[in-house]
Formats: structure tokens, sequence, C-alpha cells
């Protein structure tokens, strides 16, 4: 059979989806750096977060178990420190330290494909403002205050986004995969108090009545100055802030009485200027000298950022003097919050449900192969339409793959619906091309194309909704059916008719 | 398949003399069941204020999963005293008969639910034995709302689509028309059953819209479009091909029920509204879409 334009087409697509699903990382061992602690004694030898640990001291780590076994076996004390050899993908990194390395790790993923939290387990909680409507970027700001107050509990795999509904409702939506915190509730909907304190005083507060404006970009925020440390290289940023004068005057009149210390990096007040979150101290700041007693409304926040490369630690203060200003711009919502939706799953139940699903999708192949042969009695045809109905479902997983798309039950419900009447076509361009034996070939499937390109666009319009009603909850419903849809007309049909008509003639 | 034995000609005899004393009557049996459809659901809508039950997702209030295997009825018992409105749903797996879960429904909140769910199993609920999924009664009601938007738009674009494709009045709104009866029967089926339709259900009648009208263009574009053979030739061809595509599409969706059933709510729930507006499209496409154009190409003088 001759390889046509289409049927190439068809391959290299195939090819594509395959390296976007990566099958293959089913068959690597090792465990996944999930998190590795900043300035600890693993950060700067240069173990970060996505590398694969292979072992541990020669031994061999496949699982999170054994990578707890290895860790619990060592004898970490705090008067002495031991060698850890730890062995990634990435080269072998030795550390020397006295306590356990501050990294926290995963399984590896079989693939590149991703469930959803009905699937995988995890929490997901829709959050709006009480008795307010937030516009766009309201809901922005508040997705900056939540995703920040998340990371300083330490909550990993988060993800905060917005979603507006059919009627332009925005609401923030909270993602946490695998364990759920027993404080989620408080976390993301608690209201968030501020404070700016020198010693046990208050200072100032979040919120417009003290701070009256941050400065995000331009003149008056940016990273200063970048030096080479003894190990890797730290950055400063600095941005300036508004107080209104009642703080301001508060300001200094607790700073007056203070006296000043002379250091290596300047000269500073004796106390500093310490940063609470929900009374958790979340930052200290070094007052320089000339603010001493001084009524000023605009004070000069700074602080560093490190990292093993000059870029990294450039990277890291930007980062932290965004989560500062967050905290500064809305520490103290304006506004109370209400959890419309809170859901957390098990995923326990997810592993079954998961098994099942496989188990179904090849069933339900294995069944529509057995009806095709059946019908057409002919292997050739019988194998030409299940290898479409496979490139079909295997393609789109591949785009979810590539967009990261979570596939949940829905997706996966419209990948394996899909399946059945995704054959469809291949039907109709056979059953046109054996009909209408007065026109020529080219006719007949040009009128198999009308019947398929029709249906094409009403599954489209009719799915499209589905994008905007319900917040997008199910979204992931109408975009597999839609991918499929879309592979099927575009790319598996014109393969597949392709080869049909190689067969006619 | 089996007709493939008999002699052609023989066969489409056969069909042409039934087939033309007796469309109208077959078109009387779709008509008759849509009529009394839409009486059920007046009469659904004038009783419940709705025309389907709602799950705690478009109602607002908490659905607890818990996992393995719980007795029912010892919670059933306590749990009704306290909450009215509590429902049950067991989930099974055919394949290996075990029970993988119980999902217990009731409008209360999870801090009403949950205390008295653990007081009586007597041990605590966590993440490890169960999931919690809470919605609140306005954003639910908000969803509902939209998604029988969306469900009305979907109609409406699937409709213009139609209309673009045919550009004739008559059999684009028979197809229309045909979907319209393919949602309907679902829709009473599941009433009917007392199912309680989630998000994903609705959906699924959306999916429906789109993916019933394939064989009702197959249809009018073979009777009207084709000229090869008689017309009842072309509509029993279309016929022999679009009930084979049905078939397929059932063969997707009818394993979720037989083979593998420890399955999510949600899909499970897709897959039924599924599968029974394919049995519904089978109907309404050849016996009332067949039927209409087979009375408007007689009208026009296609042959």
């Amino acid at each position: 059979m001759k390889l046509g334009l289409r049927i190439w087409i068809l391959i290299v697509v195939l090819f594509l989806a395959l390296l976007s699903i990566a099958p293959w990382k089913f068959f690597d061992n090792g465990v996944l750096i999930k998190s590795v602690e900043v300035n600890s004694s693993a950060f700067e030898q240069g173990l970060r977060q996505g590398q694969i640990i292979n072992s541990i001291d020669n031994q061999k780590v496949e699982t999170i178990q054994d990578f707890s076994e290895v860790m619990g076996e060592k004898n970490f004390s705090s008067n002495q420190s031991i060698k850890t050899i730890i062995s990634t993908n990435e080269g072998e990194f030795v550390l020397f330290d006295n306590k356990v390395p501050e990294i926290t790790v995963s399984l590896l993923p079989n693939s590149n494909l991703k469930t959803g939290l009905d699937l995988s387990g995890g929490s997901m909680a829709i959050v709006k403002a009480k008795d307010k409507d937030l516009s766009r970027s309201e809901i922005n700001d508040l997705i900056d205050v939540v995703s920040n107050r998340l990371n300083e509990y330490g909550i990993e795999d988060v993800q905060v986004s917005s979603v507006s509904d059919l009627q332009g409702n925005n609401f923030m939506k909270v993602e946490i995969a695998g364990a759920t915190p027993t404080d989620l509730r408080y976390l993301i909907s608690q209201q968030g108090k501020f404070e700016a304190k020198i010693g046990n005083q208050t200072a100032f507060i979040g919120g417009e009545k003290d701070i009256t404006s941050v400065s995000r970009s331009g003149q008056e925020a940016y990273i200063e100055t970048c030096q080479q440390a003894q190990e890797g290289y730290f950055c400063n940023f600095r941005f300036t802030i508004y107080l209104s004068e009642e703080a301001a005057k508060r300001h200094a009149d607790i700073t007056k009485n203070l006296s000043v210390n002379v250091t290596q990096q300047g000269r500073y007040l004796n106390q500093t200027l310490d940063l609470y979150l929900d009374d958790k101290l979340v930052d200290s700041l070094l007052i320089g000298e000339d603010l001493k007693g001084r009524v000023t409304t605009q004070v000069s926040v700074s602080g560093p950022g490190t990292g093993a490369t000059e870029k990294e630690a450039f990277t890291n203060a930007e980062e932290n003097m965004k989560q500062l200003q967050t905290i500064l711009i809305t520490g103290s919502l304006p506004y109370q919050l209400e959890i419309v939706k809170l859901d957390t799953i098990s995923p326990n139940l997810g592993k079954e449900f998961t098994k099942n699903i496989i188990f179904l999708g090849l069933a339900v192949f294995l069944i529509i192969s057995v009806i095709l042969f059946i019908k057409y009695r002919k292997i050739k045809i019988t194998l030409a339409v299940i290898l479409t109905m496979f490139s079909e479902a295997f393609v789109t997983l591949g785009v979810a793959a590539f967009i990261s798309w979570n596939l949940d039950a829905p997706s996966i419900a419209g990948l394996i619906a899909g399946m059945g009447t995704g054959v469809n076509d291949q039907i109709v361009i056979i059953d046109e091309s054996v009909s209408n034996t007065h026109l020529n070939m080219k006719e007949r499937i040009k009128r198999a194309l009308f019947i398929i390109f029709g249906a094409f666009f009403t599954i489209i319009a009719a799915m499209l909704p589905l994008f905007w009603a319900g917040a997008g909850m199910l979204k992931g419903f109408a975009l597999t059916t839609i991918i499929g849809v879309s592979v099927g007309i575009f790319i598996t049909r014109p393969a597949f008719a392709s080869i049909i008509r190689q067969m006619g003639e | 398949m089996e007709e493939k034995k008999e002699n052609p000609e023989q066969q489409t005899r056969k069909f042409n003399f039934n087939y033309d004393k007796y469309y109208r009557i077959l078109l009387v049996i779709p008509l008759i069941i849509l009529l009394a459809s839409l009486i059920y659901l007046g009469i659904f809508y004038s009783k419940h204020g709705d025309i389907l039950y709602k799950d705690v997702s478009l109602s607002g209030g908490t659905s607890i999963t818990i996992n393995g295997e719980i007795d029912q009825g010892q919670l059933e018992g306590q749990l009704k005293a306290k909450f009215p409105d509590v429902s049950f749903t067991k989930l099974e797996d055919v394949a290996s008969r075990k029970e993988i879960a119980l999902i217990i429904e009731s409008s209360a909140s999870p801090e009403e639910l949950k205390p008295e769910i653990e007081k009586i199993l007597g041990y605590e609920l966590n993440e490890e034995n169960s999931s919690t999924e809470f919605t609140g009664a306005a954003l639910s009601q908000n969803f509902y709302r939209q998604l029988i938007i969306a469900l009305i738009i979907s109609f409406v674009l699937m409709s213009i689509v139609v209309f673009i494709l045919f550009r004739t009045f008559v059999p684009s709104g028979a197809v229309i028309f045909s979907v319209f009866a393919d949602v309907t029967l679902p829709l009473v089926i599941v009433d009917i059953l007392g199912i309680k339709i989630s998000a994903a259900g609705i959906a699924a009648f959306l999916m429906l819209i789109g993916y019933s009208v394939d064989t009702d263009i197959l249809l009018t574009s073979r009777a009207i479009k084709s000229k090869e053979g008689s017309l009842n030739m072309r509509i029993f061809g279309a016929f022999k091909t679009g009930f084979f595509m049905t078939l397929t599409a059932l063969a997707a969706v009818l394993p979720a029920f037989f083979l593998f059933t420890g399955l999510p709510d949600t899909f499970r729930q897709i897959f039924l509204i599924l599968a029974i507006g394919l049995f519904a499209d089978i109907l309404n496409t050849w016996l009332t879409n067949a039927s209409i154009i087979k009375w408007y190409c007689e009208k026009k003088g296609i042959k």
C-alpha cells in the first residue's frame, strides 16, 4: 500500500502524541523531588525540584517508603555533620549536614497524563466574597493572597485560579492534590490579618487605613543589587510603601526610642520591623538609621533573594518582593470570603475507579472491534477502523497530556463515548463508498464528507456552551469530546478515507 | 449480517410493501410517545416544581462517599430520623462482586452530617476512608440555571447548524424535532427511575444533542440529495448504516452497566443518559424523521 501524505500526517501525529504522553516513564525508577528548602544544604549543593533520585548512599530508592527508610537509618544528630550521597538523573550530590536533607519527594508519574481530583484524590474549593460581586482584578488580588498564604503554611501542589461562569460571576478556585490539610477551610476563607510590629508595639497594619499604597513596578519597586556571596548569589529587592499620616506618626513614636546597630551591611536600628500574617511571622525587615523618630509616609522596604546562580537569586528576590507586596496590598482583605463549594476526595476510591475505567476502555475497544468484524467480515477493513478508533483516543490523550489537562471522570467519559461515535465516520465512508455505484469514488467520498462534517459541526455547537456554564466545571467533558471529534475529522478520517480509496481502487 | 443472505430485490420488495402502506402509522408511534412524555413532564413539573430530580451538586448540600462495604440499613434507620431528606446509593462492581462504596446525600452541611454518621459507624471519617463533597445552595442553583441555559443554547446552535446544512424548512425541522424527542425521552425515563441528576448528567444531555444528529443527517442527505435507487431503498440503506452507527455508539456506553460498574457516579450517569438517548434516537430517526422525510419527498416528487 502506498503511504500518501494523509497517512504520513497520521503517523507523525501519533508519534507526537506518544512523545507527549511519554508512557515509558512507567519504567523509570526512583522518586521525584517535589520541593527543596531554599538555603538548606541540599539546595546549596544543587538539588532542585524536578530531579529524580535513583539512590541514596548507594541504596536503591524506588518508592517513598524506600526514601524514608534510607533517611531513617541515617543517624543525624545536631552536633555532627554526616555525609549523604544522593544520586539523581542530573548527577551525584554529596551533602554534609547535621540534619535530614530538607527535601520532599513524591512517586514518579507513570506518564505525562494527569488525572483530575475525582480520580487522584485531593480537594477543591470554590470561594466567593460574602455579599459582594468581585471584579476580575479583585479576584486576581485575592488569588495572590490566598496562594501566598497557602505557601506560607507549607501546602504543596496547590493551584489557585479564577473561574467565571455564564453570568459573569467570578470565583476563586483552589485545588490541592494529594492530602487535604485539615485547616483548609480556615486557610482559604479567613479574612487575614496583617500587622507590622517593632518589638511588641504595632507600627501599622495591613489595609488602606495604614498603608495607602504599595509600589509594584517602575522606579519604586526593583531588584537593587546582586552580589556573589560565599555560597551562591544574593540579590536585594526594594520597594516603597506609603503610609497614612497616622501610621507614619505611630512608626516615628516607636522608632525614636531605639538605638543604632552598626553591622557589615550598614547602620540599622536595634529592633526589626516584624511583619505578621494571621499572627504568624512572615518577614523581619531591618530599619535604616535615617528613619529613627522621623515622621515619614514613605517607607522603603527591602529584602534578599538567594540562589546558586545570579539568575536564580534574581528570580528569588522578585518572588520574595511580590509575596511581600501582596501581603501588604491585601494582607487584610476588605471583604469576608465564603466557601461555596468544597470537595475533599479520598485518593483510595480513585485508585479503584481508575482501574475500572481502564478495564472499561479496553472492553469497549474489544467489543466494538468484534462488532465491526461481524459486520464487515473483512479483516482489512476491521483493522483499519480499529486503528483509526485507537488513533483518535490516543491522540486525544496526547493533546490532554500536552496541555497538562487533568482528566477527570467526565473527561474520560467523553473520551470513551467518543470511541463509539468516532468509528461512525468510518462506517459512513465505507457505506457511502460501496453504495452510490453510479458515482465515481471521489464523488462518493465527497457525499460521505458532507454527512461527517455536518455531524462534526453539530457536536462542536452542542458542546460549546459547557466551556462557560457552571464555572467551567464540565469543561473537561466538552474538551475531550471536541478534541476527539476534531482529531477524527482532520487527522484520522482523511487517512482512513485514503486507505479505503486505495482498497476500492 | 443476516439480511445479506437474502436476495436483495426480494428484501426490497418486502420493505416497499410494508413501508409505503404503514409509514404514516409508524410516525404516530413516536408522536404518541413524545406527547405522553411531555404530559408526564408537565405533571412532574407541577408536582416537583422542576422537570427533574436534582442531586446535591445542583440543589445544594452534602454528599459523603464512604469507602468499602457499609451497612446501609443501620445508617438509613438512624440518619432518616435526623435528616429526613437523606438518600443512599451503593456503588458495586459487577465483575468482582464487590461493594466499593456507599454514597450518602443530604441537603444538610458536612458539619452537621459527618458527626452523625461517625457516631453510627463508630469511627472517624477521614480522607483515607471517605470523600466529602459540599455545594452551597446559592451556587448550585446558579449552576443549575446556567446548565439549563447551556442546554437551550446547545439546542439552538445545533438547530442553526442543521438549517445551514439543509437550507430547507421541512427536512431541517424534521431533524430538529427528532433531536428534541431524543432529549425528552431519556429525561422522562430518568424521572421515572427516580434518578437524581448531577451537573455531569445535564452535560450528557448536551452531548446527546450533538451525537444524535449524525444519523439524522445521514438519513436526510441520502433521501434528498442522492439519486440512486428508489427512495425506499435509500431510506433503508441509510437505516442499515445508521442503525449500525448507533449500535457501535451503544457498544461504547453499555459495558459500563454490565462489565465494569465500579465507576464514579458522574461517569455512570453520563453513560446512562447517553444509552437511553441512543435507544430513543433509533426510534426517532427511523420512525419519526424517516416518515417525515418520506412524506416530504413524496410531496416534492423526489423519488
